[in-house]
This record gives structure tokens, C-alpha cells and sequence, in this order.
């Protein structure tokens, strides 16, 4: 019985909506008359004025606590990560050796990437650094002193420069060049004043079978501590991160192979539980040659 | 059920039509009616019993046929084995409760109503994605099964909650149910036995006695004085005579059937048990309540609302929002996991937990006020009734006869008639009196029932009938022992009561010793004493009775019987010693003693008086904008005399007849705009229409229905019903359950009330007093209040909760709010303060304004949801995300960097992303950035929620006027917020599975200006409500 009362039928709901979008009778539009829709708009544009004000200055004032120079913690980054290039969908580096579309891309990213480490861009942006210690360049007394870079020259990779190279970075060949990169971290001293290197192994015995043998430059994967401290990018503008290129000389072709690198420095721990890129990166490695 | 009901209604129509007249002759009438809306209400509910039941004919068969029918034997009763075997087979002999919902359905329905669709829909869409995902990629997180499995839990275990609040709360009436097992005295095996009522069946021969309940429908096979109460079967308290012999082909009026759950008031008699439990008259008209559909509660009403709301927001922001995301080039899949995020971020999962802990907390607070709460919901009901129908008898009255006035020497005297009068205080130095005092004494049958000493008189329990026990208490109160006064006056004679004769006469020796004369001592109906005197007793002297004392006892005869009471003439005679030696044998049947000539004493007019504490309840509803019915069974004048008296029928206001008295004229000519108050009698509304009865009920304030019958009872709540009104019905009868059951809150009565009427009522009061109604009445609109507040609070964050995902698809910043910890907000810090918002004290005297109306006052209307959602909630917004941006920006990411970092930030191999100062993370680096976000967006919320928790304290008075600390409930909640939230991100920071981290202690206060600002808004808010009632503002901005 009651519901028999409350339904309304089909034409009634849609006069009730008409009547709901623009009432003649009290010069309601969706419910509202004109002042007070004017009302309504003014109040909601004023309110959210003010809103939109008071956001902002908090934001300003948020913001004036935030130096340009560093960050004011960088607890998340004790630990910088490691990277590899080229860089992959999910750092999977497939060569199909006979087909030089496969790797192409690659080494055209290299290419890119490698540009800025040209020796003439070297030479012309950047000092040349004693070796085998930090190049550290404090302010003295003038706020925000622009810091210079040291040079890491392209040549510096030897095989994997790519430089007249046929191979291609031995992309063409199989025995290809992956780049090993370590995180950016302002202020961080690498190593602790004692010299560091990357190394390379496959992740389980087979991977290392597989693997083969494979040449690091600069040798031994050694990183120099004069690229140590990083200033920032706002006033370290030419800063050139070091590299170690690994050519992986005989991997055991149309197998998927399990590479680690990590790097081998006394203040950078690499056996994080959760985050598997700390100190170190894994990626896969397949050549396939028919 | 929709299709059903009109017929059940149309039958009691016709039922109600066939009761031609409610006077005394044609009372059996009513039986008829009564009788057919039983059968037309098993032709539609029990049609396999149609057939079965209509032949009762057990009244017309002689005895013989009786113990050939029921194979038993009068004299020896049934065996042993034949009564074990017809328990067996028919069960035990009580009425089963109304159909129980079963509990698997009950518990399904909590895991399906409400939001939880919605829930489950979430959850499904996760695992879904999680399908599509694992299609594409076997390695893929199990992120989005765990996500939708918390989902289906939370769904579960909010279902699971409520479901246990709701047995909770039936289990206080299951305990309530659980009466005093009834027993019974039967012949079986020739022996007599007393066995529990429960156990009777068919064929058994039962004995009863005055004071006993009819265990069962029994024909009597042999009765002696017996006089039986059927007051819950029809509403009639007359008291009927019983005896066996045949007197009427309808067996509800013939004489040799009583009825189950009817009181035998006197006499004994035996009868031969022919029905027994549901197929028990009785039975039949509690089956009617279960007929009548339960209406929905104005708050289950209310509460729907509200979730459509909700859901609506929901369901068009995810909607909307997820053609964006696929407009937007987001891939199908995040598009999905978008629309979950915001479905849960739009439902308020703790929200009808909270509900419904604040209802049993509230039903609680009533019960201790003898508001006893059956089902929850009713909490409220009662806050939003607009209109009572009551019941006079038992709920405004005292329900029992009690002696109001006197008159005696000419003069009306008062009694007093207040629950506990100890000491009469009218003149009692007049010879009169103790003459009068003497009859009164002697000529009553009614006695206490032994060993009642230590009980106060007015709770003695008397045997006998309700003048009588009036009587008696009275002459208890006023004169001391009664039963030692009887046995010095030895009583030799005795004619009782009887309808012809009309009066009630004994004689009696005299405790004097030196007077031997007999004195005959007689009461009866006024006109017929007065009739057999001769002589008036004035001042203890008798006078001859002239033309001036008759007009005077006329006067008081009428003025006493206009007030509504029982008027009771009293008479006596010394019976000369010469004529009557103290060895005259009387004899009652031949009279041989005078019967005239008699000296008329005084008069005596008894009522069921009011409750003491009623007529102050009924101004109290009256100023809360309650219509206060009357609804009775009783005489229209009885009716309207306690309507006056409690006030009912306001002092200065008058019907139509009052009006015609007052000028003389006749009472068409009465203006009926004039008259505020009507009575209408059952007659009178036989012959109404529906469109008649809705004019009575709007157009008079006052209205007392009188004479009515059951049926009667559920066409006027009907018509209130018509009227938009929340009804609230008081009862106590079986025949008041289909009313109870038809009103949007029932009202059982827990002393007086049968067990039938208590099944159908919503809620009991323990104490029988309408006054209590009051209480719930304020207890239910303050719930309401409060749940407005409790609502108000948990929007507000929703916003909070679901800007971050928006945010997150159109500008593509790491996401500042996770799912998960958008739980552990509604499910976690916000349920304690929105709890504590139940106990929030009154703003204003909520007794004092007009019960909402329930189409238009909205728990959750425009100005609330609007409030809550874009002005609190986007405050609240912008505060969070100060908090989130500042740690983004003090760990390396300015708010610039921020914007469509999106893609980049969630991409698994990307492990070095750029920060604003060319430092470069890895996925997990920024993963703990991102959930080092959520908590600070988590503590962003918690810290203004506070805010939102002391201005959420009123609508419209200040905070300060309020007081801070009154509700310490409130403290204790942002306690517990605080708590929680310093557990979630200190305790567990190391469980990454719940995605918070430890926080640094700063972040905790980022929000705290923002937080002030929504208090001083609020504030504002509240000032210009207060300042401008009516304006605009105060319409927009007051929820």
C-alpha cells in the first residue's frame, strides 16, 4: 500500500526535475532565486579566495624553511643506489645480435648519454682533479660559492667509449657494454677517504657460469674519489657523474643470465633487505645469436 | 506483504462495522467482529488451517459428546500416556513467538546493507585487477589482493559488530519474555495434579479458581460464581459471568467457553481443555500483529538517506573520475584502482558501527529510566513522535479503582487518590460518617489475600472485584483492620451483586454488646437505595427524606457521575430486636427482612485515578509539540473526566457539546472552529470515512477516542499515520499488539502488559508510567542531535581523504594517501570521537521545540553535507596537504618537482630518480618517502579531526557557551586519537605492510594553524547563526 502511494510515474518525475531546474512560479533555477544564487557565488568565490590565500602563504612560509642548496634531510638516502645503462624496461638488456634493430636503441641511448662525457666537453667545462681524493670546495664566507666539476673523460672507458668503435659499445657482436652509474647524494663522501670499486657477478652459480668473463673500465671498476662530494645541481651545474663500463666478453648466448653489481666501499652498506637497489643493481643479460 | 495488508485492513473494516453498538447490551457484537477478522485473517495468513479451525462447535456438544470427542473422561481426566501423547503431537501449550527472521539471514543482511555494497564492490575490483595484472605479469605486488581481502574484512567484521549489537540488544528481551512459568491444575489418572501450563492439551479437565489464569481455551463443564476478565481478549473490563450452560451460537459469546490468557475473577469452575496454544483465540489475534508490517524506522529512514547520499557522491566522483583517468591516458587498470581509492575514500566505514554503538548506548541510558528498548532503531522514533495514542487505562491512570469522592451530610468530601495515600483527610467527626464507614466495611465481599501484613495496603492483593477492592482498601486505610472489624460484626445474611437487582445487601450482628439488634447493611446503583429509604442520615441523626434531600442527592448523584466515576449508594437498617431475636433464621431467598423504609446514608464515587506523575508529562509533551490521544475502551465521560485531569483535554478548552451547554444552544449550531477539543466515541468512527477522520485528527489539538475497539485502535493510528506523523502507541493488551505493531513505535507496558502486547511493542516501559515516554522522548531527539554531529564529523575528512586521490590523477604527485591508511582513519582514530559525540549534552531545551517533521528535517540535509564537504573538508584538504608537501620538500622534492612526477616516481626499474636537488633515489627510497607522506597526511587529518571534534560539539552555541570539558567523553577520544595515531606511526613504523614510518615530531604540528582556523571559522559560522536567525546565512549554514 505504501509503495503504491510513493511511486511516482515516469512523467511526474520529469515534470518534478523541470520544475526543479527553473520554477516560473517562484523564479527558482535548480532551486535557488537569483539573489540568492548571487549570494551564493559571491560567498563561495570570497571563502575560497581566502582559502586559496591561506594556502599559499602557509606554502610560502613552508617553502622559506627549505634551503636551494640542500635538502633539508636526507635520511632516505644513506645509502646511494646504483643504476646501469642503457637504462631498460625493468633493466632488461636483450641483444639480438643479428638483429641490429634490437640493440639500436641502445646504443643510440648511449650515445646520448655518453655526449656530455665527451673529452672536449670534459676539457672545456671541467677541472682536472688530483686523484684519489675529494674535491671538496667549501664556501669561504661567500654564500653559495659555485662549485666547479672534475673531468670524467670519455676515453676514460677504453673499449665501452664507444669512440670509433664498430661494435658499437660490442653490441653488434655480443659482447656488449652496460654502464654502471651510482646515485647522486649531495654532501655524501663516498668511501670514506679509502678508494672503492664495482664489481660483477652472476647472481646464482649457473648466472656465473653463464656469464662468462667480462673487462671493467676504468680498471678494476675503481671510482675516484675526486668526484666526491656532490654540491647540488643549482651550483654543481657540470658535475659528471663517474661511470664503470662492463663488457661482458663470452656470455653463453639465448640464456637469460643474472647479473649483480654492487660496489665495494667502506661507508655504502649493499645488503639492505628491502630496498635492492642500495649499493648495488641487479639486471638480466641476454644474447641471443642464432 | 504490500499486497496483503489492504485486504487485512478492509476485513477489520468489516469487522469493525459489524460491532452495531458498543453499550451493554450488544457487547457481544464486538465478539463477532472480532471473531470474523480472525477467520478472515487465517483465510489470508493460515489457509491450510481454514478448514480446521472454523468448526469450533465444542460449546453445543453436551458432556458426553465432549469426552467422546476428546476421548477423555470427565470425572478421570486423560491418562498419562493419551496426554504425552497429544503433547506430542499438537506441542506444548503456549503461543510461539512471532517468526524470527533467521539468524543467517539476519547476519546477511548486516554484510550486504548499508555501504557495504559499495565495500564489496571495492574489493572485488581489486581482485580483479590483481587478475588482470598477473595475467600480464606473473611477478606483479599482491598489493591490490591485499588491499581488496582488508576490504571483504572490514565489511565482514562491521557486519559481525552489528550484527552483535543487534542480539544484544533482542537478548534483553528474550530474558524478558522468560515469565514466571504458568501452572495449572488438571485430573489426570483420577488424580489431581498441578503440572506447568505448558504441558496441557486437549481433552485435559483443568480446575481454576478466582485469581487464576485460564491456562488454555476450556469449555466449562461446571462453574460456581465464576466471573472471568476478558479485558485482553476485547478490551471490555466488565468482569463476564461464566457458567456451562450453551447461551449463544457464536462460542466467543456463549458463556460455557473461557478463553486462554483471560483471568478468572472469582468463583471456581472446571472445564475440559479444547484449544490450546496457537490455536487459542488468543492465539489467533497475536497472529493478527504479526500480520501488520513492520514499518521502516524513521531513523532507518534516515539513515538510507544518508547512504544514498554518500553512495551517490561515491559512485559519481569514482565514475567521473575514472572517465578522466581513461581520458587522461591512464591505463584501464589504474583507472579501476582509482575508483576503488575513491570509493573508499568516500565511505565511511565506521560510520553505522558508530551508529549503532551510540543507539544501544542511548538504549542503555533509557533502560535505566525503565525505558526498556527492544529494537534500536526505536531509540530514536521516540525523539521524532509527533503524535501518542494512548491508552488510558494502566498508562495515565493508576488501574485500579480507587474511592475519589464522598458525600454524605450534604456535602461532597475529596479523597485522596494518589498512589500511596496513607491518611484521608476529609472530615471523619460526623456520626454520619461512621455509619457510612460501617456499611462500607461490612457490606464487601472482597478480602486481602493472607500473609500480606508487612505490604502497603494500596499493594495488597485483593480477591475480589475492582469496586469492591476500592472499597475495601479505602475502609482499610481510614478505619485500620478491616477483616477484625468483620469478624465482630458476624454476618448472617448475605445477597451479592447481581445485574437485576442492582444492589448488594447483608446483615450482620453488631460488635456492640448491648445493643442486640441485626443490622442489614445494603450498597447498590444510587437511584435503586435511594428508592427503599425512607429517612436520610445528616450528622448522624436520620431525617424523613423530603423533596429537598432527594434534589440534593440528585445534585451530587449527577455532578459525581459527570466527573466519570462509579457512583455507589449506601443504606442500613437496625433491624428491631423485637421482631428480629438473635436466633431469626434469614433466608435470602424469601426475604424475609424489610426491604424499605431503609436510612440512606451517603454516597461514594470511585475512578481509576491518574497517575500522579501524568499530567506534568502531558504538558511536557505538549510544549514539545506532541499530540497527546486519548484511546480507550472506556465510558466517553470516564474518558473525558481523565482526559481533563491530566490535561489531555486542557483546562480551558471545550468540545462542541461544552460549548452547546454553556450557550444553551443546540450542538449543530456550534461553530465547530470554536471547539478544541473533541471526544469521539467508536460509534461515531464506525461511521466515519477516511477522508472524516483526518478532519477530526487535524482539526482538533485535543481528541479522546472513547469506546473504541481494538480495531478501532488501528484505523486511528492509520489515520495519524495519513497525517505524516510519527505515531507512538501505548498498550497493554493482546488486543492493543496489532496498534503496537502498526504504530512507528510501539509501547508495551511491562507490568500490566501481556506478553503478546510486549512481543509486538518496540519498546517496554518497566515502570507502566507515560511519564517515562518523556524521558525517551528527550533521550531520542538529543540521539538525533548527536547523530547529525557524529555524521558531520565523518564527512568532513572524506573530503580530506579523497582530495589526495584526485590530486593524484589530474596533477600526478606521488600519491599522499594510501587506501590503507584511509582505514585506519575510519576505522581506527575517528571511532572513539565520533562515538563520544553521543554524549554531548543538549544545546537549547530540545523539549521545548516541535518534533521534526519526517520528511523535512533530514538527519543528513543540503546545509551538512555542504558544510562538511566543502567547507570543513576542503579546510581540513588544504591543511593535509601543507603537511604532505612539507615533507616532501624538506626531504628533497619541492612541490614544483612534484607535478606529473607521477609515471617516473611508480615505475619499479627506475632507481634514480631526480630530486629537486639532482640527487637521484631508488624505488624504495621513494616508496618510504611515499608512505612517510601518507602518515603525514595521516597526521595532517588526525590533528584538524581534533578541530572538527570540539566544533562539531554544537550547531549553533558557542563552543565557550558549551563548555570545553563538560563532555569528558570527548577528551577521552582525542586521547585515543592521539594514541592510535602515535602507535600507527611510532609503534609499528617498522611494519611497512601498513605503509607508516616514523614521523618527525615537527610534522605533528604543520596542521595545527589550519586546525585553528576551521575552530575560529566555525566559530564565525556560529556567531552569525546566532546573531541573524533567518537570514541567509543562518539557512545555508545551519545543518
Amino acid at each position: 500500500m505504501v509503495t503504491q502511494k510513493e511511486k511516482k510515474s515516469c512523467g511526474q518525475v520529469v515534470e518534478e526535475w523541470k520544475e526543479f531546474v527553473w520554477n516560473p512560479r517562484t523564479h527558482q533555477f535548480m532551486g535557488r532565486t537569483g539573489t540568492s544564487w548571487a549570494f551564493i557565488l559571491l560567498f563561495y568565490f570570497v571563502f575560497y579566495g581566502f582559502l586559496t590565500a591561506m594556502f599559499t602563504l602557509t606554502m610560502w612560509v613552508m617553502l622559506q624553511t627549505v634551503s636551494d642548496h640542500t635538502p633539508k634531510y636526507q635520511d632516505r638516502l644513506a645509502t646511494p643506489g646504483l643504476m646501469i645503462r642503457p637504462k631498460t624496461e625493468n633493466l632488461d638488456v636483450v641483444v639480438n645480435v643479428s638483429d641490429a634493430e634490437s640493440w639500436g636503441q641502445h646504443v643510440q641511448k648511449l650515445n646520448k648519454f655518453l655526449e656530455p662525457y665527451n673529452d672536449s666537453v670534459q676539457a672545456q667545462k671541467n677541472d682536472v682533479c688530483r686523484p684519489g681524493r675529494y674535491y671538496e670546495q667549501p664556501d669561504n664566507g661567500v654564500l653559495n660559492y659555485p662549485k666547479r666539476a672534475c673531468q670524467f673523460n670519455r676515453t676514460q672507458l677504453g673499449d665501452c667509449s664507444g669512440l670509433g668503435d664498430p661494435t658499437h659499445y660490442g653490441y653488434s657482436t655480443g659482447q656488449p657494454c652496460v654502464f654502471i652509474k651510482m646515485n647522486r647524494v649531495i654532501n655524501f663522501y663516498a668511501g670514506a677517504n679509502q678508494s672503492m670499486n664495482v664489481t660483477c657477478v652472476g647472481k646464482r652459480e649457473e648466472d656465473a657460469e653463464n656469464l662468462g668473463s667480462f673487462v671493467m673500465f676504468p680498471a678494476h671498476g675503481n671510482i675516484d674519489l675526486m668526484y666526491f662530494p656532490y654540491y647540488g645541481k643549482k651550483f654543481h651545474v657540470n658535475y659528471t657523474q663517474p661511470l664503470v663500463a662492463v663488457k661482458f666478453l663470452n656470455v653463453t648466448p639465448n640464456v637469460e643470465v643474472n647479473v649483480e653489481c654492487r660496489i665495494n666501499a667502506v661507508n655504502i652498506a649493499t645488503d639492505d633487505e628491502r630496498d635492492k637497489f642500495a649499493g648495488r643493481v641487479a639486471f638480466k643479460l641476454r644474447i641471443n645469436k642464432t | 506483504m504490500g499486497q496483503k495488508t489492504p485486504q487485512i485492513y478492509s476485513v477489520e473494516l468489516n469487522g469493525a462495522k459489524d460491532m452495531k453498538q458498543t453499550d451493554k447490551g450488544d457487547d457481544k457484537d464486538k465478539y463477532r467482529g472480532l471473531w470474523s477478522t480472525c477467520l478472515e485473517l487465517r483465510k489470508n495468513h493460515h489457509k491450510e488451517h481454514v478448514t480446521k479451525e472454523i468448526d469450533l462447535d465444542d460449546h453445543k456438544l453436551s458432556n458426553k459428546e465432549l469426552e467422546n470427542k476428546y476421548h477423555t473422561n470427565i470425572v478421570t481426566g486423560l491418562s498419562s500416556t493419551q496426554a504425552a501423547e497429544l503433547l506430542a503431537r499438537d506441542g506444548p501449550n503456549a503461543l510461539s513467538p512471532p517468526q524470527e527472521t533467521p539468524e543467517i539471514i539476519k547476519f546477511l543482511k548486516q554484510m550486504v546493507g548499508g555501504f557495504s555494497i559499495l565495500l564489496w564492490v571495492g574489493a572485488i575490483l581489486c581482485w580483479i585487477a590483481y587478475g588482470i595484472q598477473f595475467s600480464n605479469d606473473k611477478s606483479s605486488s599482491l598489493d591490490n589482493v591485499y588491499l581488496g581481502t582488508v576490504l571483504a574484512l572490514v565489511v565482514i567484521l562491521t557486519g559481525i559488530f552489528a550484527y552483535y549489537q543487534e542480539a544484544k540488544s533482542t537478548n534483553i528481551m528474550a530474558s524478558f519474555s522468560k515469565m514466571i512459568p504458568q501452572q495449572a491444575l488438571v485430573i489426570r489418572d483420577s488424580e489431581k495434579k498441578i503440572i506447568p501450563a505448558e504441558q496441557l492439551v486437549v481433552g485435559d479437565i483443568v480446575e481454576i479458581k478466582g485469581g487464576d489464569q485460564i491456562p488454555a481455551d476450556i469449555r466449562l463443564l461446571f462453574a460456581q460464581g465464576c466471573k472471568v476478565d476478558n479485558s485482553s481478549l476485547t478490551g471490555e473490563s466488565e468482569p463476564q459471568p461464566r457458567s456451562c450452560e450453551f447461551t449463544h451460537d457464536n462460542p466467543l459469546e456463549t458463556k460455557n467457553i473461557g478463553f486462554y490468557s483471560t483471568t478468572c475473577l472469582e468463583g471456581t469452575a472446571t472445564g475440559m481443555v479444547i484449544n490450546t496454544g496457537d490455536r487459542t483465540i488468543i492465539g489467533h489475534i497475536a497472529s493478527l500483529a504479526s500480520g501488520v508490517g513492520n514499518e521502516k524506522t524513521p531513523i532507518a529512514t534516515e539513515i538510507e538517506h544518508f547512504v544514498h547520499i554518500v553512495a551517490g557522491v561515491a559512485i559519481s566522483i569514482g565514475v567521473l573520475f575514472f572517465i578522466i583517468a581513461v581520458s587522461m591516458k591512464y591505463r584501464v587498470l589504474d583507472s579501476i584502482i582509482f575508483l576503488i581509492g575513491i570509493i573508499v575514500a568516500n565511505v565511511p566505514e565506521g560510520l553505522l558501527a558508530t551508529v549503532t554503538v551510540t543507539l544501544s548506548l542511548t538504549a542503555k541510558r533509557m533502560a535505566k529510566k525503565n525505558c526498556l528498548v527492544k529494537n534500536l532503531e526505536a531509540v530514536e522514533t521516540l525523539g521524532s513522535t509527533s503524535i501518542i495514542c494512548s491508552d488510558k487505562t494502566g498508562t495515565l491512570t493508576q488501574n485500579r479503582m480507587t474511592v475519589a469522592h464522598l458525600w454524605f451530610d450534604n456535602q461532597i468530601f475529596m479523597a485522596d487518590t494518589s498512589e500511596d495515600h496513607f491518611k484521608q483527610t476529609f472530615d471523619q467527626s460526623s456520626g454520619t460518617w461512621a455509619s457510612l464507614s460501617k456499611i462500607i466495611t461490612l457490606c464487601n465481599r472482597a478480602e486481602f489475600r493472607p500473609g500480606q501484613e508487612r505490604v502497603p495496603i494500596m499493594k495488597r492483593v485483593v480477591v475480589g472485584d475492582a469496586s469492591e477492592t476500592a472499597l475495601l482498601k479505602f475502609s482499610e486505610v481510614v478505619l485500620g483492620d478491616v477483616m477484625e472489624i468483620r469478624k465482630r460484626n458476624h454476618k448472617v445474611a448475605e445477597i451479592p451483586f447481581n445485574s437485576t437487582n442492582k444492589f448488594q445487601l447483608s446483615i450482620h450482628k453488631t460488635d456492640d454488646p448491648t445493643d442486640k439488634r441485626f443490622l442489614m447493611v445494603m450498597k447498590g446503583a444510587p437511584e435503586k437505595i435511594l428508592e427503599k429509604c425512607s429517612t436520610i442520615m445528616v450528622n448522624g441523626q436520620e431525617q424523613p427524606l423530603d423533596q429537598s434531600t432527594a434534589e440534593a442527592f440528585y445534585t451530587a448523584y449527577m455532578e459525581l457521575g459527570g466527573l466519570g466515576e462509579r457512583v455507589l449508594g449506601f443504606c442500613h437498617l437496625y433491624l428491631s430486636a423485637d421482631e428480629f431475636p438473635e436466633t431469626y433464621s434469614f433466608d435470602v431467598d424469601a426475604m424475609n427482612f424489610p426491604m424499605s423504609n431503609l436510612c440512606f446514608v451517603g454516597l461514594l464515587s470511585m475512578i481509576d485515578p491518574p497517575r500522579s506523575t501524568v499530567p506534568d508529562a502531558i504538558t511536557k509533551c505538549r510544549s514539545a509539540g506532541i499530540k497527546v490521544i486519548m484511546v480507550t475502551g472506556d465510558h466517553p465521560i470516564t474518558a473525558k473526566a481523565i482526559a481533563k485531569s491530566v490535561g489531555i483535554i486542557s483546562a480551558n478548552s471545550e468540545t462542541v457539546e461544552d460549548i452547546a451547554k454553556r450557550l444553551n444552544i443546540a450542538v449543530e449550531q456550534v461553530n465547530k472552529q470554536d471547539a478544541k477539543a473533541v471526544v469521539v466515541t467508536g460509534m461515531e468512527l464506525k461511521d466515519m470515512s477516511e477522508d472524516q477522520l483526518d478532519e477530526v485528527l487535524t482539526s482538533y489539538p485535543e481528541i479522546v477516542f472513547a469506546r473504541t475497539s481494538p480495531q478501532q485502535k488501528l484505523i486511528i493510528v492509520e489515520g495519524c499515520q495519513r497525517q505524516d506523523a510519527v505515531v507512538a502507541v501505548t498498550g497493554d493488551g493482546v488486543n492493543d499488539s496489532p496498534a503496537l505493531k502498526k504504530a512507528d513505535i510501539g509501547i508495551a507496558m511491562g507490568i500490566a502488559g501481556s506478553d503478546a502486547a510486549k512481543n509486538a511493542a518496540d519498546m517496554v516501559l518497566l515502570d507502566d508510567n507515560f511519564a517515562s515516554i518523556v524521558t525517551g522522548v528527550e533521550e531520542g531527539r538529543l540521539i538525533f542531535d548527536n547523530l547529525k554531529k557524529t555524521i558531520a564529523y565523518t564527512l568532513t575528512k572524506n573530503i580530506a581523504e579523497l582530495c589526495p586521490f584526485l590530486i593524484y590523477i589530474i596533477v600526478g604527485v606521488p600519491l599522499p594517501l594510501g587506501t590503507i591508511t584511509i582505514l585506519f582513519i575510519d576505522l581506527g582514530t575517528d571511532i572513539v570521537p565520533s562515538i563520544a559525540l553521543a554524549y554531548e549534552k543538549a544545546e537549547s531545551d530540545i523539549m521545548n521545540r516541535k518534533p521534526r517533521h519526517k520528511k523535512k528535517d533530514r538527519l543528513v540535509n543540503k546545509p551538512l553535507a555542504v558544510y562538511s564537504y566543502l567547507h570543513i573538508g576542503l579546510m581540513q584538504s588544504l591543511g593535509a596537504f601543507l603537511v604532505y608537501f612539507t615533507v616532501y620538500a624538506q626531504e628533497g622534492f619541492r612541490p614544483s618537482t612534484l607535478i606529473n612526477l607521477r609515471v617516473e616516481w611508480e615505475k619499479d626499474f627506475v632507481n634514480n630518480l631526480e630530486d629537486s636537488y639532482g640527487q637521484e633515489w631508488t624505488r624504495y627510497q621513494r616508496k618510504y618517502l611515499e608512505w612517510t607522506g601518507y602518515t603525514a597526511f595521516f597526521i595532517g587529518i588526525m590533528i584538524q579531526q581534533i578541530a572538527d571534534l570540539i566544533i562539531r560539539k554544537t550547531r549553533k552555541n558557542s563552543i565557550f557557551q558549551q563548555g570545553l570539558f563538560r563532555n569528558k567523553v570527548i577528551w577521552v577520544g582525542i586521547a585515543s586519537q592521539i594514541i592510535i595515531a602515535l602507535i600507527l606511526s611510532y609503534g609499528l613504523g617498522s611494519i611497512t605492510a601498513l605503509n607508516f614510518t616514523m614521523l618527525r615530531p615537527q610534522y605533528w604540528f604543520v596542521a595545527v594553524p589550519h586546525a585553528f582556523l576551521i575552530w575560529v571559522y566555525d566559530e564565525v559560522r556560529k556567531l552569525f547563526i546566532r546573531l541573524y536567525p533567518g537570514s541567509w546565512w543562518d539557512k545555508n549554514m545551519y545543518y
